[in-house]
């Protein structure tokens, strides 16, 4: 059962080796930060997997704080997406 | 595949450190650190080390991520010229060099499997009154440096204040914000939980003030971004009685063993577990609050910047 789930932690990790694709290529910053979620999901898939161990129990908490914080990093990255629209937005009237 | 496990993530992590140094952009930048972040807990993970992966969970990417994230929207995107910096500075590359090499020396140098303090904190855990030795290393062993760290704490409250720039006091326009107060709503109860708990289980295992105070900041940020609330302000009492209750109970707790002929910071071993975890409740509200001033809050429109030519 250990052998399967570090398999599975294993391919979530090469999952997330895949997204690094996206983030070093990602022409926007948008698709790099989707990525940066997703590698947080992952992460705290990984987390749970890793786990399951015995004697490993406080990684759950781990994930658990990571599951909680993520929201806040999106926040925070849509309230710096919209500021930088809306600021060029708010005074689009023609410049002289 | 353990062994596959620990090379994969061994090498992503150079990597991408590589990467967030490289990249120009500075919105980049804060990406990938949020992607090295959440590899090198990870890490730690895999090294048994939870309690470090913990604050790294807690602090060093959830906060810390936020943080940056939320910076740059006060920031002007102009990267400064990195390669050019590198070609002006070709020493800078010996001194990482050399700087590197002695840590590896000094790595390769340890004895190798030397117990440390370990065997010292274990002997001694019953009189600490918690079970998780590096709580009882951190609240009563060393209880000194945690004390001192705390007013340190406060001191980067106070510099982050003075940084910071004033933002407005925003003005509730909800009308066509994509952030609504509906978040802080639903996220709220999980956080207080999650924080209480996090305390809590700091008497026998890993957590603590640290990381809880963390989860609360967190609250805290989602509530500066989407209530369109001001940031917290030194002028008013609620602020400044949150800042100073933790470091006030710990010094009270530190000092009131010295009038029954104690020394300082000798907890009494019955009531220690029940000491440290009053004083760990009260730092994390301490430590929520001074997190918390770090974030500037929303950056009114940009009118006044964009409008020059």
């Amino acid at each position: 059962m250990h052998e399967l789930r570090t398999g599975l932690a294993f391919f979530l990790l090469l999952n997330i080796l895949a997204g690094m694709v996206r983030v070093i290529r990602g022409p926007t910053v948008t698709d790099r930060f989707i990525v940066a979620q997703l590698f947080g999901t992952t992460g705290v898939g990984v987390l749970i997997l890793l786990a399951a161990d015995a004697g490993r129990d406080a990684l759950r908490d781990v994930a658990l704080v990571f599951a909680l914080l993520a929201p806040v990093t999106v926040v925070a990255f849509v309230r710096f997406a919209v500021g930088s629209d809306a600021a060029p937005g708010s005074d689009k009237e023609p410049r002289p | 595949m353990d062994v596959l496990l620990d090379g994969v993530l061994a090498l992503c992590l150079p990597l991408l450190a590589w990467l967030v140094l490289r990249t120009e952009s500075l919105s980049q930048a804060v990406v990938l650190f949020v992607a090295f972040g959440l590899l090198s807990a990870l890490g730690w993970a895999r090294l048994e080390a939870p309690d470090i992966a913990l604050v790294e969970s807690a602090v060093g990417t959830g906060l810390t991520g936020a943080l940056l994230m939320h910076t740059l929207s006060w920031t002007e995107e102009t990267p400064p010229d990195i390669r050019a910096r590198g070609r002006r500075r070709p020493w800078a590359l010996l001194a990482v060099a050399a700087s590197t090499l002695m840590l590896g020396w000094a790595v390769l140098a340890l004895p190798a499997d030397s117990p440390g303090l370990g065997p010292l904190v274990e002997a001694r855990r019953e009189e600490s009154g918690v079970k998780h030795p590096v709580t009882a290393v951190l609240l009563n062993f060393r209880g000194y440096d945690t004390l001192l760290e705390i007013a340190v704490l406060l001191v980067a409250a106070l510099g982050a204040r003075a940084v910071n720039p004033r933002s407005e006091r925003p003005t509730p326009d909800a009308g066509d914000d994509p952030l609504t107060g509906e978040l802080f709503r639903m996220m709220m109860p999980a956080l207080l939980l999650v924080a209480g708990y996090l305390v809590w289980v700091g008497d026998h295992g890993p957590g603590g003030a640290f990381q809880a105070g963390a989860i609360l900041a967190g609250g805290g940020v989602v509530a500066l971004l989407t209530m369109r609330m001001g940031p917290p302000r030194l002028s008013s009492w609620q602020v400044r009685w949150a800042l100073l209750t933790g470091p006030m109970l710990f010094i009270g707790v530190a000092v009131a063993p010295l009038f029954t002929g104690r020394r300082l910071l000798e907890l009494p071993r019955p009531y220690a577990g029940t000491l440290i975890f009053v004083v760990e409740l009260a730092l994390t509200v301490t430590i929520a609050m001074v997190l918390l001033m770090f974030f500037p809050g929303t950056r009114p429109p940009r009118a006044g910047a964009e409008g020059e030519p």
